[in-house]
C-alpha cells in the first residue's frame, strides 16, 4: 500500500513538472531587449534605460551583467549564438580595439542609424558594423580632505607627499582603463602615440618612489582615503564626485599634459534575437535626447562637435563639462601597439617590487 | 560484508549493479560538469586562429612568469590551507569536544556558514579598513601603542596579507567540515583511556587523532582547492600584483584586452592537473591513515 | 571520574576566532555609517533599501538555494554510501570530479551551459522537439542555475557527507538496519538521513552561502538573483556597497540560523568531555 502511494505520488510529480515545463514556452521576442554590461553610473546608463523604457513601454529590457568587461561581452555573443532567449545580448558596448575585432569574426552586423553622417569618421567603421559612442579624458580624482595637495599633472604623482596614495582603476595586464592610463602617462613623459615605453618607465618610479598602491581603486577606497588619489575616466570621476555629495569632499584635475581620451563603440549583435528592438536602441542613443543623457554622465557623446554647432546643448549641461581641449586620439594600430607593450612588459618593469614575499 | 546481500549469480549483471548506484552522480557530472567544460580541454590545444596546436601546453613550461605563477597559487592555497586547517581544527575543538555552551557552538557554526562564502570585493574592503593604511586596527595599534606597522614592513598588500585574508573563509570551512567529525569522538574512549592512565596528550596522540587524521586530511584538502580556485579577493585586494594563475587565467580569457584564450584553457587544464597531484598525495595519505581505523 | 576543568584554551581558541572575524566587519559597518559628513548615519542603508527590489532578489535566491540544497543532498549522500559500501573503487574517480568545480571557471560554467542548453532537445535523427530550450523561459533558466549551483556546491557537500559518514560507521548501521527487515528506502530515510544532521547542517549552510552570494553564472543567465542585483546597485558608488555587503552578512547570518533550527539543531553532540 505504501509503495503503491508512493508510485502516486512520483508520477504525479512528474506530470506537474512535464507540464511545467512544456507550458511555459518561449516568450515573444517583440517585447524584450537585452543589454549587457552597462553599470548605472557609467556614462548615466541608469538615466539613458529609463529613458529607453519610458519611451517605449512595451520592451522589456533585460540587464545582464553590468559589470563585464569588453571580453566578456564578446564571449556572450559566442555562447549565445543559438540562444533567442534572455541571455543572448543584443547590443554591446565595447572598448575601442573590440570593434574591429568582432566585425572580422563575424560576431557583429551593421547598421547606420539615422544621425550616421555626424559621427566623426575615424570613430566609425565604414561599412556601419560599428560605430563611437562616447569617449571620456583619464583623470585623477583626489579625496581632498585626505590629500588636500591636488596633483596637477603626471609628473607631480612622483612626489613624495603622495606615498602609498596613487591607485589605477584596474590590473595593467587586462583592463582597458589601466592600459590606457599607462599610455596617457606615455604622452606626458616623453613618449608618443606611437611609443608607451615612457609610460612604463614613469611608472616604474612612482612605484619604486612607494607612491603605487596595488590595489584595484574604487569609489570606496577613495572615501575611507586609503587610494586618495584615484586614475581614472573623468565621467567616473565627476559621476563619484556627485555621489559623495561632500563627503568626502574630492576634486577631478585633468592633467595639464598627457591628457589621453579613451572612445567606446556600439554595436548590434550577428546573432541579436531582438533586432528591431536593438535598432531602436541604437537609433535611441544617437539621437539628441540620447547623447545629451550621456553628457549628463559626464561622458562626450561621439556626435558633440555636430551638437555643438547646432547649439542644442543645454548651457548648464556645458558648463559641467571639463575643459579637455589638446587630447588626443589613438588610432587601432597605435592603441594594439600600446597595448602588447604595456601588458608585456609591465611585470619585469614595474611589477618588480611588488611581488615580495612576506 | 554488504556485499554478500547482493550474491550475484552471473558476472556481467553484477558488475551492472554495483555500479548503478553512482549512475545518478555521473550522469549529474557530465551534464553540467564536464560536457560544458569541454570547451577548456579543446580550447587548450587551439590558437588564436581556431588551428589545432600544442603551443599553448609548451608555453606552460617554457614561460617562466607562468611556472612562477603556478608556484605561488601552489604556495598561498598551502599555506591557507595548513593554517586554516590547524586553527580551523582549534576551532571547532572549541565548540565540541573542547566544552563551549551550546549557543556559542550556534553561533559559530552559522557564522561560519556565512563567512566561509564572504569574499572578493566585499572581504578585500573590509580588510582594507581593519590593517589597510587607514585601517582602524592600524589606527589603533599606532594611536595606543605607538606602533606604525607599515613603518615596520608590514604591507596588506602582499603575500602575508593575502594569506590573511583567506584565513577569513578557510577557517569557517575548516570548522563546518571537522564538527561533524568531533562530534563522532565518543565519549566512552577518552574514558576507556583515563581508565586505562591515559594522559591528555596520550589520549590524543593514540586515539583521537589517528581517528580524525582521515577526516582532517579531506578538509584540508578541500581548503586547499578552494584557496587554489579563488580569484576575485586576490584580484581585488593585489590588483594582479601577486599573478596567481587564476589571474592569469582571468587575464587571457576576459578582460578588455584581446590576448590568448588557448593559452588561458591551457593554464585552467593545468589547474586540473595540479588538483589530481594533490589529490593523489591526499589519498595516499589517507590510505596510510584510515589503516588504524578498523 | 571526568573531571569539569575549566576548557580554558577553548575559550581562548573562540575568543582569538571571533576577534579576527569581527573586527573586519565592524571596520565595515563603521565606514558604512559615516555616509553623512561628520556624523554617524544610517543613510547608507536607507539608500540601498529604498529599493523593493531588494527584498524581490533575496527571496529568488533563497529559493535557488534551497533547492539547489536539496538538489545536491540528493546528489551526494546516495552516492557517498554507496561508495562507502559498495565500491570503494570508484571513489578516488568521485573525488576527482568533486574537487573539479574549484579549477573550472564559473564564466566557463555558465557560457559552457548556455551552448549546450540554449539548443532544443530532440528526438535523435528528427524533428520532433522532448524538450525545448531550456534558456527561453525562467523555469527552464531556473533549473539550469540550479543545477550550475549543485556543480559550485559539489565539493562542499559531498565532502560533509562524506565526512559524516565516515564517523558514523554506515556499514554498521546498515547491516543493523537490515537485519531488523528495512528496505533500502527505510535504510535511506530513517536511518542514514537523521544520523548525518550535522554533516547535512554543514553542508547545507555551506551551499546557502555560495547561492547567495554568486554573481557570474546568475548574472549571465538573465535571472534576477541577489548578487546581481547588489552589484547593479552601485559597484561605483562609496558607502552604499558597504552597507549592503554588510546587510546581506547579517542576512544571510539569520537564514542560516533559520536552517539550523529548521534541521532540529546540532545533531549529536556527545556532550562535555
Amino acid at each position: 500500500m505504501r509503495t503503491k502511494k508512493f508510485a502516486y505520488n512520483m508520477f504525479a510529480l512528474f506530470v506537474i513538472a512535464a507540464t511545467l515545463l512544456s507550458a511555459c514556452g518561449p516568450k515573444a521576442a517583440a517585447g524584450q531587449l537585452n543589454v549587457i554590461a552597462l553599470p548605472h553610473d557609467w556614462c548615466n546608463y541608469g538615466g539613458v534605460i529609463d529613458a529607453f523604457k519610458a519611451k517605449y513601454p512595451g520592451i522589456t529590457v533585460n540587464e545582464l551583467n553590468p559589470d563585464a568587461g569588453s571580453g566578456d561581452e564578446i564571449e556572450a555573443i559566442k555562447a549565445n549564438k543559438d540562444n533567442k532567449g534572455p541571455q543572448a545580448p543584443d547590443v554591446i558596448d565595447v572598448g575601442f580595439a573590440f570593434g574591429d575585432s568582432s566585425k572580422t569574426d563575424k560576431l557583429i552586423q551593421p547598421y547606420k542609424v539615422p544621425t550616421w553622417d555626424s559621427i566623426p569618421a575615424d570613430a566609425k567603421d565604414a561599412d556601419g558594423y560599428w560605430y563611437g559612442d562616447y569617449y571620456g579624458v583619464l583623470s585623477f580624482l583626489v579625496n581632498t580632505d585626505v590629500q588636500p595637495n591636488v596633483p596637477q599633472d603626471w609628473a607631480d604623482l612622483l612626489k613624495p607627499e603622495y606615498a602609498g596614495q596613487i591607485a589605477m582603476s584596474g590590473d595593467p595586464r587586462t583592463s582597458n582603463q589601466a592600459i590606457q592610463t599607462v599610455f596617457a602617462a606615455a604622452l606626458a613623459n616623453g613618449g608618443s602615440l606611437d611609443n608607451a615605453q615612457a609610460g612604463l618607465d614613469f611608472f616604474a618610479k612612482v612605484n619604486s618612489a612607494g607612491n603605487l598602491v596595488p590595489l584595484i581603486a574604487n569609489n570606496g577606497l577613495v572615501a575611507k582615503g586609503e587610494t586618495p588619489i584615484r586614475i581614472t575616466w573623468d565621467y567616473n570621476a565627476l559621476a563619484a564626485i556627485d555621489s559623495f555629495a561632500g563627503n568626502p569632499a574630492a576634486q577631478v584635475v585633468i592633467p595639464a599634459n598627457g591628457r589621453f581620451a579613451g572612445v567606446y563603440v556600439q554595436a548590434i549583435s550577428a546573432y541579436a534575437p531582438n533586432l528591431d528592438n536593438a535598432k531602436l536602441w541604437m537609433d535611441f542613443l544617437y539621437s539628441d535626447e540620447g547623447q545629451l543623457l550621456w553628457m549628463k554622465g559626464y561622458c562626450h557623446p561621439i556626435r558633440e562637435a555636430d551638437m555643438r554647432a547646432r547649439k542644442v546643448i543645454p548651457a548648464d549641461l556645458l558648463a559641467k563639462l571639463p575643459d579637455v581641449s589638446g587630447a588626443v586620439f589613438p588610432t587601432l594600430a597605435q592603441l594594439n601597439g600600446a597595448k602588447t607593450l604595456i601588458t608585456g612588459q609591465w611585470d619585469s618593469v614595474v611589477g618588480a617590487d611588488v611581488k615580495a614575499a612576506p | 560484508m554488504a556485499n554478500t546481500t547482493i550474491s550475484a549469480s552471473s558476472a556481467a549483471p553484477s558488475i551492472w549493479r554495483k555500479w548503478v548506484g553512482v549512475v545518478p552522480f555521473f550522469l549529474f557530472a557530465i551534464l553540467f560538469l564536464i560536457l560544458p567544460s569541454l570547451r577548456l580541454f579543446i580550447g587548450s590545444f587551439t590558437n588564436n586562429e581556431g588551428k589545432f596546436t600544442f603551443d599553448n601546453i609548451l608555453q606552460l613550461f617554457e614561460q617562466q612568469s607562468i611556472l612562477s605563477a603556478y608556484w605561488l597559487s601552489i604556495r598561498i592555497s598551502a599555506v591557507t590551507a595548513i593554517g586554516g586547517g590547524i586553527f580551523g581544527f582549534l576551532l571547532a575543538y572549541s565548540v565540541t569536544v573542547g566544552g563551549l555552551p551550546k549557543p556559542l557552538r550556534s553561533m559559530l557554526i552559522t557564522f561560519s556558514g556565512v563567512a566561509s562564502n564572504f569574499a572578493g570585493v566585499p572581504l578585500a574592503f573590509a580588510f582594507v579598513a581593519t590593517l589597510g593604511r587607514t585601517g582602524i586596527i592600524t589606527a589603533i595599534l599606532k594611536d595606543v601603542f605607538g606602533v606604525e606597522i607599515y613603518k615596520t614592513g608590514f604591507n596588506l598588500y602582499s603575500f602575508l596579507g593575502l594569506s590573511l585574508t583567506y584565513m577569513y573563509f578557510q577557517f569557517p570551512l575548516m570548522v563546518l567540515v571537522m564538527t561533524p567529525a568531533l562530534d563522532g569522538l565518543k565519549r566512552e574512549w577518552r574514558e576507556a583511556a583515563e581508565n586505562l592512565g591515559a594522559s591528555q596528550f596520550q589520549y590524543w596522540r593514540r586515539v583521537a587523532l589517528p581517528v580524525l587524521l582521515p577526516s582532517i586530511l579531506g578538509s584540508m584538502i578541500l581548503l586547499f582547492g578552494n584557496a587554489f580556485g579563488a580569484y576575485a579577493t586576490a584580484y581585488a585586494l593585489t590588483g594582479g600584483a601577486l599573478p596567481i594563475v587564476t589571474i592569469q587565467i582571468g587575464a587571457q580569457i576576459r578582460g578588455d584586452v584581446l590576448h590568448n584564450p588557448g593559452l588561458g584553457y591551457a593554464m585552467a587544464m593545468g589547474m586540473v592537473v595540479v588538483m589530481a597531484i594533490s589529490l593523489a598525495g591526499y589519498s595516499w595519505l589517507q590510505s596510510k591513515s584510515e589503516r588504524w581505523l578498523k | 571520574m571526568s573531571l569539569r576543568r575549566f576548557p580554558f584554551w577553548s575559550w581562548i581558541w573562540y575568543l582569538l576566532g571571533a576577534l579576527y572575524f569581527i573586527l573586519p566587519l565592524y571596520a565595515t559597518f563603521t565606514f558604512s555609517l559615516e555616509m553623512k559628513r561628520g556624523a554617524l548615519s544610517f543613510l547608507a542603508y536607507e539608500k540601498a533599501f529604498a529599493d523593493k527590489e531588494f527584498w524581490h532578489t533575496f527571496g529568488y535566491s533563497n529559493l535557488v538555494a534551497f533547492l539547489t540544497i536539496l538538489v545536491s543532498a540528493l546528489l551526494s549522500i546516495p552516492t557517498a554510501y554507496w561508495i562507502r559500501l559498495r565500491l570503494p573503487q570508484a571513489r578516488r574517480i568521485v573525488e576527482f570530479i568533486t574537487l573539479m568545480p574549484f579549477v573550472v571557471p564559473a564564466i566557463i560554467l555558465v557560457f559552457g551551459l548556455i551552448r549546450i542548453y540554449s539548443s532544443p532537445l530532440n528526438v535523435p535523427f528528427t524533428d520532433i522537439t522532448v524538450i525545448p530550450p531550456l534558456t527561453n523561459f525562467k523555469v527552464g533558466t531556473t533549473l539550469l542555475l540550479v543545477a550550475g549551483y549543485t556543480v559550485l556546491a559539489l565539493p562542499y557537500m559531498y565532502r560533509s557527507v562524506d565526512t559524516g559518514m565516515r564517523t558514523i560507521d554506515v556499514a554498521t548501521l546498515t547491516e543493523a538496519a537490515q537485519s531488523l527487515g528495512a528496505d533500502w528506502r527505510t535504510i535511506m530515510f530513517r536511518v542514514i538521513f537523521p544520523n548525518l544532521r550535522s554533516a547535512l547542517l554543514s553542508g547545507a549552510l555551506l551551499t546557502f552561502a555560495i547561492v547567495v552570494g554568486e554573481v557570474t553564472i546568475a548574472s549571465f543567465l538573465g535571472v534576477p538573483a541577489f548578487g546581481p542585483y547588489l552589484f547593479l546597485l552601485g559597484q561605483h558608488l562609496a558607502y552604499q556597497p558597504a552597507a549592503l555587503s554588510f546587510t546581506s552578512f547579517i542576512l544571510t547570518w539569520i537564514a542560516m540560523g533559520l536552517i539550523q533550527l529548521v534541521s532540529g539543531g546540532q545533531g549529536q553532540t556527545v556532550g562535555a568531555h
